[in-house]
């Protein structure tokens, strides 16, 4: 219970209609179902709900917090486990009224932002300048700035765009203690084109690769760098998800890639990688669009053996790369490379936009991620074994022993039959790396599928460990003690880096290096004994 | 129904936050983003559609208890559907409207009463509308129209004024005018004058549901002895009480329904009616969240889960009136029709439904201020719309600015152009 002192004191800052301790109102902040496999469902409820107005207001409250003893964390929209608190004591701030696009520099090609700018936002106002910005996987209604200054960022554009933590240029940055930093050319009073100065550059202890999920400190503004956009200044399009229908531009081309085999596919890949070509692109299984679009006839087809056999088999090996050129030559010489390198790995391809009512679905659902929610369909939830970032060929090897390990799950009927391959896969930058995380689907209302959710992250870890790949980064403070040996101890570092910001205390570290004792015997007394015996020889 | 019976759809919330904004491949700018005026006025998380859906899990599972505060956020809201439409667009698994109509029913019962809402119910018991009038007074608007009163005789069209046409001196000529052409048009048409009453459907949003049961069952043996195979309203929030709300209530009415631009729409394409004159303007239009997404009708029960129902049985908003209105503006020789960025099933709300005009005004104008602002944007120099109460609030709203902009009803537009009733003598239609 937060004191009336503290309460009244956030009142005074942002005025009482911006802080609220009512447990019902708090509680819209603790229900996190989402990547979160506690069964409940509910994560720390907060003690208040402050909601800055300013990065002055953020100063006050952050400084509040630390004369009160009070945890603090900040979050967006707010979708995601990582977003709530992870202990008692917390005060969390949403960032709801910071939501302005700051300034969009065209010629320099970033935006300013503040952190309730979603994707979708950013995207609409940059195309009308002829630029887009990089939209993550979790879709449009995420927040580019916690992205960028916080957690992950990888998306289907990343082959164009790369990921969120390439993309930040400068950072305004409230520390733990309250006080003000700027990263990149802000730091040194320039504008705020570069993240590496002149000014203070700490992009790697800002996020590294996997970013403090609130653990830093809040975030109030920073430039995300934008990109080329040679499309038309708004996509016209009619309809919300399935039945859109969009205008689409001459200089677009949507192709759906078949190869016979994997490895075909990863040698194809590679060299549309190396020929620096696509806007989008990502490997995805056909059963995934399925289930998306008509989740009950996927039901069925999940019955039925040859649909199956063609579905999870023969059109396993699927790619998508959507391509964009700023000139007819352009894009005509990008359609062609497409089609010689699928045509020499003995795989064909369909180029989508020229088909009726399909084609015109696409742009809008692709370009804007807007179709990545439709996951949603099959169940109403999924959780994620998450990922690393490695070369194309390992990405493919970590999708089949996904899907190994995702079959027999779906055998034992602890997660839904989604058809077993089910990865979410990007390339970074022309595929100099790729990302790779195996999703399950379940239903949070079935209690079997609850019961054995938490065991997916330490399987999958051992796994990857059996077959001598790196371990999945996590942010989940139950295995960081367990991981921790297996990556060359990271966390002792990222809490030497959260000592020196004053983050203990004060920030809500858990989601970043708070670690705390897991016993993996209550799930799977086995996979205690495998892990053990792993972290022993890899000592 | 009680609340432990939309457990499943609470729970399923994954607090994604697309109720806040219009389906994400219709957002053209930041400005126009938002769908909900409740979470965009007050932010906080419980104000929005998931927040709502959070704290009924929250108070069902005994983590929390309502009290006043919560009750009032319960309630500042319209109840325009548009949080319900954006999680329909990835979710079949939830009907995120039956949540927060549940809710309120829930206070009601629990005895946390709006007091505003308290007031109002007690005038409409006392006085059959929701506008505290006098019943006596309900058909003044019709003195001296040739028009017939159903108490007397049979007739083939029933109109129905509903409460806010009824008394509304600034829509009168509108009303009247609408009424002298359907009957200049040769239809059979009545009206049932002073015993007409309230529909109920928005007792039913402050959560009484008895009360609108009431009015459905007085209404339902109205329409069967009036004769009538067609009830025409111009009344949004009355259409979407007879197609959905009625039906819902096992209280179906035994005749078509139609909305007043449905049927206008329907006399034109038979050449009954003709826009011959000339409305040089440049109009926005609004689309009512009650004859628009919230307008569809009634799909039915779906007993098994709610993961296997089909998409037409999920009220997504894709059937309500979009079209009617805009084809009918087109009509008008010299008009030019500019749309608005939420438009449709992704329409921003009005701001005088779910109760919230008569609790909460200042809400009610503010999310109206924001629609006005809106309409500004386009170049349009008159927004128009199908609904009373969209027409008042922004009427009201407007004339708290400097904004040059004209209101108008789409019935206004029409008896302009068809040359019944010239702009001086309707509200929307005179010099501002």
């Amino acid at each position: 219970m937060i004191s009336d002192e503290a309460l009244g004191a956030f009142q005074v800052i942002v005025g009482e209609e911006n802080v609220s301790r009512e447990p019902a109102v708090l509680d819209t902040y603790a229900w996190q179902p989402t990547i979160n496999d506690d069964p409940a469902k509910w994560v720390y409820r907060p003690v208040a709900v402050v909601l800055p107005g300013s990065t002055a207001e953020v100063q006050e409250v952050v400084k509040v917090c630390n004369k009160h003893g009070l945890k603090f964390k900040a979050t967006t929209t707010g979708w995601g486990v990582y977003s709530g608190p992870t202990s008692d004591n917390v005060v969390q701030f949403d960032m709801r009224r910071m939501n302005k696009i700051i300034e969009i520099d065209e010629k320099n090609m970033y935006a300013v932002v503040e952190p309730y700018v979603t994707g979708a936002q950013l995207q609409a106002e940059a195309m009308k300048l002829g630029l887009n910005t990089h939209i993550i996987g979790a879709g449009p209604v995420c927040s580019p700035l916690a992205s960028a200054t916080s957690g992950w960022g990888v998306g289907w554009d990343c082959i164009y765009m790369s990921y969120s933590a390439r993309n930040v240029l400068g950072v305004e940055w409230v520390l733990p203690d309250g006080e003000l930093l700027y990263l990149g050319t802000p730091g040194s009073g320039s504008e705020w084109f570069c993240g590496d100065g002149p000014g203070p550059s700490l992009r790697g202890i800002l996020r590294g690769t996997s970013g403090a999920l609130g653990g830093h400190g809040v975030f109030t503004r920073c430039a995300i760098k934008l990109f080329n956009w040679p499309g038309p200044s708004e996509l016209h399009t009619e309809g919300l998800l399935l039945d859109a229908q969009s205008e689409i531009p001459e200089n677009i081309r949507f192709h759906m890639c078949f190869f016979p085999d994997r490895d075909k596919l990863a040698d194809a890949v590679y060299e549309i990688g190396d020929a620096e070509i696509g806007y989008l692109a990502t490997r995805v299984s056909p059963n995934v669009f399925l289930y998306g679009a008509t989740p009950r006839l996927f039901r069925k087809l999940t019955r039925t053996s040859a649909l199956r056999s063609l579905l999870s088999e023969t059109l396993k090996w699927m790619f998508v790369i959507v391509l964009m050129g700023s000139s007819r030559e352009e894009i005509e010489y990008q359609d062609a490379v497409v089609k010689k390198i699928v045509g020499d790995y003995k795989g064909f391809s369909l180029e989508m936009t020229e088909v009726p009512v399909i084609g015109p679905i696409l742009p809008m659902n692709f370009l804007r991620v807007s179709a990545i929610p439709a996951i949603f369909r099959l169940g109403g939830l999924f959780t994620t074994a998450l990922g690393r970032n490695e070369t194309w060929d390992t990405q493919l090897d970590w999708a089949e022993v996904g899907e190994e390990l995702r079959k027999r799950r779906i055998e034992q009927g602890e997660v839904l039959d989604d058809m077993g391959d089910n990865p979410f896969m990007a390339l970074y930058e022309n595929n100099t790396w790729s990302h790779c995380e195996n999703i399950y689907q379940y239903d949070t209302r079935n209690e079997k599928h609850l019961e054995k959710l938490h065991t997916i992250f330490a399987e999958s870890t051992i796994r990857a460990m059996e077959i001598c790949q790196e371990p999945l980064s996590s942010f989940d403070w139950r295995v960081r003690k367990i991981l921790g040996p297996l990556l060359y101890d990271y966390n002792y570092w990222q809490k030497q880096i959260a000592q020196s910001f004053g983050a203990e205390g004060a920030a809500d570290t858990g989601m970043y290096c708070d670690e705390v004792d897991y016993d993996l015997s209550a799930g799977d007394p086995q996979l205690k004994e495998k892990l053990e015996k792993i972290i022993a020889e890899k000592k | 129904m009680a609340l432990e019976d939309y457990k499943n759809d609470m729970e399923g919330c994954s607090r994604c936050s697309s109720c806040k904004w219009i389906p994400f491949n219709q957002v053209k700018s930041w400005r126009f983003a938002h769908n909900c005026p409740a979470i965009s006025r007050y932010n906080l998380h419980a104000y929005s559609g998931s927040g709502k859906m959070i704290m009924g899990l929250s108070m069902l599972t005994g983590r929390s208890e309502l009290n006043e505060s919560i009750m009032d956020i319960i309630f500042t809201c319209q109840l325009c559907g548009a949080c319900d439409t954006a999680c329909k667009v990835y979710r079949d698994d939830i009907d995120l409207m039956d949540v927060l109509l549940e809710l309120r029913t829930h206070c009601v019962e629990e005895g946390e009463l709006v007091i505003e809402h308290m007031a109002t119910i007690d005038a409409l018991k006392r006085e059959n509308n929701m506008l505290g009038e006098k019943k006596e007074a309900r058909g003044d608007w019709a003195d001296g129209l040739p028009v017939k009163d159903i108490n007397q005789e049979t007739v083939d069209v029933l109109f129905h004024a509903g409460c806010r046409y009824s008394y509304d001196q600034d829509s009168r000529e509108a009303l009247r005018g609408i009424v002298k052409l359907l009957v200049d048009s040769g239809v059979d048409v009545g009206i049932a004058g002073a015993s007409e009453t309230c529909c109920g459907g928005r007792a039913y949003k402050f959560g009484y549901q008895g009360e609108a049961e009431n009015y459905a069952d007085d209404m339902l043996s109205r329409v069967k002895s009036s004769g009538a195979s067609l009830l025409v309203t111009p009344c949004a929030d009355g259409y979407s009480a007879f197609n959905y709300l009625y039906p819902r209530m096992k209280k179906e009415l035994p005749v078509e329904v139609l909305h007043i631009s449905q049927y206008l729409e329907r006399l034109l394409k038979n050449g009954e009616i003709n826009l011959k004159n000339n409305v040089p303007r440049k109009v926005t239009y609004h689309d009512p969240c009650y004859l628009g997404r919230m307008g569809e009708p009634y799909l039915g029960d779906w007993q098994d889960s709610k993961l296997l129902r089909p998409m037409s049985m999920k009220r997504a908003g894709r059937n309500g009136v979009y079209d009617t209105p805009r084809d009918i503006i087109k009509q008008i020789p010299a008009l030019e029709l500019v749309e608005m960025e939420r438009i449709r099933e992704y329409s921003w709300c009005c701001g005088a439904g779910g109760g919230v005009w008569e609790a909460y005004p200042d809400f009610a104008v503010w999310t109206a201020s924001e629609r006005i602002e809106e309409a500004l944007s386009t170049g349009a120099d008159t927004l128009v719309t199908s609904c009373p109460w969209c027409l008042r609030v922004f009427r009201e709203a407007l004339a708290e600015t400097e904004k040059d902009l004209r209101i108008m009803d789409i019935s206004e537009l029409f008896l302009e152009s068809a040359g019944i009733c010239s702009p001086a003598t309707l509200k929307g239609g005179g010099a501002l």
